[in-house]
């Protein structure tokens, strides 16, 4: 792998875009999603296709496909004019492309569903979805909310 | 006369493509063929196809010459974009072929790259035997 210095460049750019919203630190190892295609290009994917994060948690995309350039490009306007398909108050992101070897990532500072496309081959069905989790306080809460609905329910 | 007419008209299109072959024979390609990977963001040397040559103005169909590590000829290719094949009111015609001999022919399916980001299938003229394919496999 190669850790360019226009990857390091947009790591923290994306990091420092997204501080307004909700500050976080890197939690634990980053979640990896690597970019691949098979020998004659006939077949593009992500691998994963979805991922969970924990929140602060880095995720880094490493292209492992020797014969072509991907991108991961969050579904947004500011991206070519593509509908928004992450959370409203998040920051979008476009890797430009990696040639193979070379990864690029991000931290997503707010919780939500993200999506994200490959611009050479969004058309060939190369996309990919991230559930970014909430904080472990508010999970904790949701599941005891959710548990005293249900005795709730059971008791009426 | 009218013979005379036919037979240079028919010389000249034996001649010209032989001509063209031996201009393209190594890398770089004489004309207007600029190096692929200094014209959009891929590899120098693509597996399976070689280092790629094009000349801008003829994408995304081509023709892309490609050559080995020795920057030998190997190879044709045109790429054709699938939603222009399907689509009654589009052709490709008169598409260059500088390449000279073809030994055999590829056709298949490509999920699309810098250059030529729509689905599109690649027509391979193979200017090498199928074992010398080998020489643009890595």
């Amino acid at each position: 792998m190669i850790a360019t210095r226009r990857t390091v460049l947009r790591i923290g750019g994306v990091i420092l875009a997204g501080l307004a919203g909700t500050a976080s630190g890197s939690t634990g190892e980053a979640a990896e999603i690597a970019m691949r295609g098979n020998e004659d290009g006939s077949d593009v994917w992500y691998d994963p296709v979805g991922l969970h994060v924990r929140p602060g948690q880095t995720i880094r995309w490493t292209n492992h496909d020797a014969g072509n350039a991907h991108t991961a490009t969050a579904y947004h306007p500011h991206n070519a004019g593509h509908p928004t398909r992450i959370p409203q108050d998040a920051a979008p992101w476009n890797s430009d492309y990696l040639l193979p070897g070379e990864s690029f990532a991000v931290t997503l500072l707010v919780e939500g569903v993200y999506d994200y496309f490959c611009i050479p081959h969004e058309l060939a069905g190369m996309v990919g979805r991230i559930l970014r989790g909430g904080s472990v306080r508010r999970s904790q809460t949701a599941q005891r909310d959710h548990r005293e609905r249900f005795v709730a329910r059971c008791i009426s | 006369m009218r013979f005379s007419l036919a037979a240079l008209a028919l010389a000249g299109m034996f001649a010209s493509p032989a001509l063209a072959a031996d201009q393209v024979a190594k890398a770089p390609p004489d004309g207007d063929y600029r190096k692929v990977s200094e014209l959009v963001k891929l590899p120098d040397f693509l597996p399976g196809l070689g280092q790629l040559f094009v000349d801008p103005a003829t994408l995304p169909a081509g023709p892309f010459l490609a050559y080995d590590h020795d920057g030998s000829l190997v190879s044709t290719i045109y790429m054709l974009p699938v939603a222009d094949l399907t689509d009654k009111d589009k052709s490709f015609d008169d598409l260059a072929a500088p390449g000279g001999a073809v030994d055999h022919v590829d056709v298949y399916f490509n999920a699309g790259h810098p250059g030529v980001e729509m689905p599109h299938a690649h027509v391979v003229l193979w200017h090498v035997r199928a074992a010398d394919e080998a020489r643009v496999a890595q």
